[in-house]
């Protein structure tokens, strides 16, 4: 145990945890708006974020970029990095719901048909980049996709640098950028639930939807957009993650995804508020776990705190919102 | 003139017939009752009416439109809204929220604005709780917040299912009231009811449902 080394630099540890789960907060997003609309855990959105890291990858691949480039082209490779990556994350999000699920949807299928059709797309998802892409795209990225199931390097778009130090915390530029990144893109999705006429459509069909339905409600394009936009918050992390860690894999989403998954549920699943103070929360706690004991114990320290807190508050931290009280 | 009409209508769950074939028609300005006991298949009937249940065969015309296959949400816009039975108030919502959600398929602001006006002077009570939650009002309250989000959509027929369900005696007779007003101002009403008398007082015509007959 190294209490003295947690204390002494709390300040420090603090800061990693939230730049950590600021990453797992934008990806619970997805799982907490999917949930709340239609009682589906969608266990594919961790490739949903795999995806979109991908997209990163082969974008820089190809626009060339070296590391370090100079700043103005950082911001322009970051910038395009986003928009790319929500394209790609959000339109994977889009297509499993609209292949996968709407047919089950049609049909009636129970709740277990959709879990076991998410756990089986998330593998289809995990092999194919392994194994099919590196042959497809093989020749154009060499160096790249050369040996399957391998972490593939990206580029180093911003070299960490310590940004300012407030007593002995240091505060990195990349942790910066991070945590206002997804703060930012969470405070949008956020403006869009509650304070957008699409939004109210949203929170509508959580809340009732047959009700929604006699309101004129479309609740086919409600559950189009939360795919959306759940998955355009997961490119934007796989965007944040590039930046910060440089390297993909095609099974990065499963660990990332199972944390995410976490935050979303310690947060109160259904809860957008919720999935950001989980994610921050288990980040936080990651940390100071491995600092505590070991790194690898980071994982221990984060489901057993996520069973405690469920046995003292089992709708989570902040219980549910989107849907509350359906009926 | 006729607004709505049923031609043998009949709705099943799974391999249960909960409609048998009913036929009924509403005219422009009246208000019509349906009546009958529990498990008559009234509910069934709103929901085929507004769309949230498909017909397993006949044909549902409004305003001389054939709109038995129409999607729930497209029969708002041509006109169809409904206030359900257990008034259905989206309790995580204000009620601001929730009568902005029975205008959801408008854009056109000012006609908006009116017919909030006109909803708000019809249920003072709504005006005063305007920021509170759908969930915190009383029965009688979150009865008259469904109706006026009904309201919001300016339908040219509004369904009304068992407007009266668990309310205080007082509170029914301000309802059937605000109902005959609301007939008055010029919107055609189907009224659903288990409540015979008080439903058929207020009514100029009355249809009663015996088990999935009319």
């Amino acid at each position: 145990m190294h209490f003295d080394e947690l204390i002494g630099h709390l300040g420090q540890h603090t800061v990693d945890g939230l730049s950590k789960g600021a990453i797992y907060a934008l990806i619970a997003l997805g799982y907490t708006l999917v949930y709340g609309v239609l009682r589906l855990i969608n266990f594919a959105h961790s490739e949903v974020f795999m995806v979109g890291t991908f997209a990163v990858l082969i974008l820089w691949n190809q626009l060339g970029v070296e590391n370090n480039p100079p700043v103005g082209q950082a911001i322009l490779f970051l910038v395009l990095g986003l928009v790319v990556a929500a394209a790609a994350s959000g339109g994977t999000a889009l297509a499993l719901e609209r292949v996968a699920y709407r047919p089950l949807r049609r049909k009636n299928a129970p709740p277990l048909i959709f879990l076991i059709t998410a756990i089986g797309l998330s593998l289809v998802f995990v092999e194919l980049f392994g194994q099919v892409l590196p042959k497809l795209l093989g020749g154009a990225l060499p160096d790249v996709f050369g040996r399957p199931r391998q972490i593939v390097g990206m580029p180093t778009i911003i070299q960490q640098e310590t940004l300012f130090t407030i007593g002995n915390t240091a505060i990195t530029n990349i942790q910066l950028i991070v945590f206002i990144a997804a703060v930012a893109m969470m405070a949008l999705l956020d403006w869009f639930i509650n304070r957008t006429r699409y939004g109210r459509g949203v929170r509508a069909v959580a809340q009732n939807p047959e009700t929604a339905a006699l309101m004129g409600v479309n609740q086919e394009r409600v559950i189009m957009l939360i795919f959306v936009l759940g998955g355009i918050m997961a490119g934007a992390a796989a965007l944040l993650w590039s930046m910060r860690f440089g390297f993909t894999q095609n099974s990065i989403g499963f660990v990332l995804g199972l944390k995410a998954f976490t935050a979303a549920v310690l947060g109160g699943i259904g809860n957008l508020r919720g999935a950001l103070l989980g994610g921050l929360f288990l980040g936080i706690v990651e940390v100071y776990g491995a600092t505590l004991f070991a790194s690898n114990w980071e994982d221990v320290i984060a489901f057993v705190v996520l069973i405690v807190v469920l046995m003292f508050r089992p709708t989570g931290l902040l219980g549910e919102s989107l849907g509350r009280a359906r009926a | 003139m006729t607004l709505l009409e049923l031609e043998n209508v009949a709705v099943t769950y799974g391999r249960i017939e909960a409609l048998h074939g009913i036929s009924l028609t509403v005219n422009e300005g009246e208000v019509v009752a349906l009546i009958g006991a529990n498990g008559a298949g009234k509910t069934t009937t709103m929901r085929a009416i507004s769309g949230t249940r498909s017909l397993a065969s006949g044909k549902i015309t409004f305003n001389g439109e054939d709109i038995s296959k129409l999607r729930a949400d497209l029969r708002v816009v041509r006109g169809l809204c409904q206030s359900p039975e257990g008034r259905q108030i989206f309790p995580g919502m204000t009620v601001m929220e929730n009568l902005d959600m029975g205008a959801y398929t408008r854009r056109d602001s000012a006609g908006i604005a009116a017919d909030l006006d006109r909803v708000l002077t019809l249920f003072p009570r709504l005006a005063e709780r305007r920021k509170q939650a759908g969930g915190t009002l009383s029965g009688g309250e979150q009865q008259m917040l469904a109706v006026g989000r009904a309201l919001m959509s300016r339908p040219k027929l509004l369904l009304l299912d068992e407007p009266s369900m668990g309310l205080a005696p007082l509170v029914i007779r301000q309802i059937f009231d605000i109902i005959t007003e609301i007939n008055q101002q010029g919107t055609t009403i189907l009224l659903v009811e288990q409540n015979a008398q008080q439903a058929l007082s207020r009514a100029h015509r009355g249809y009663v449902l015996e088990t999935g007959r009319s």
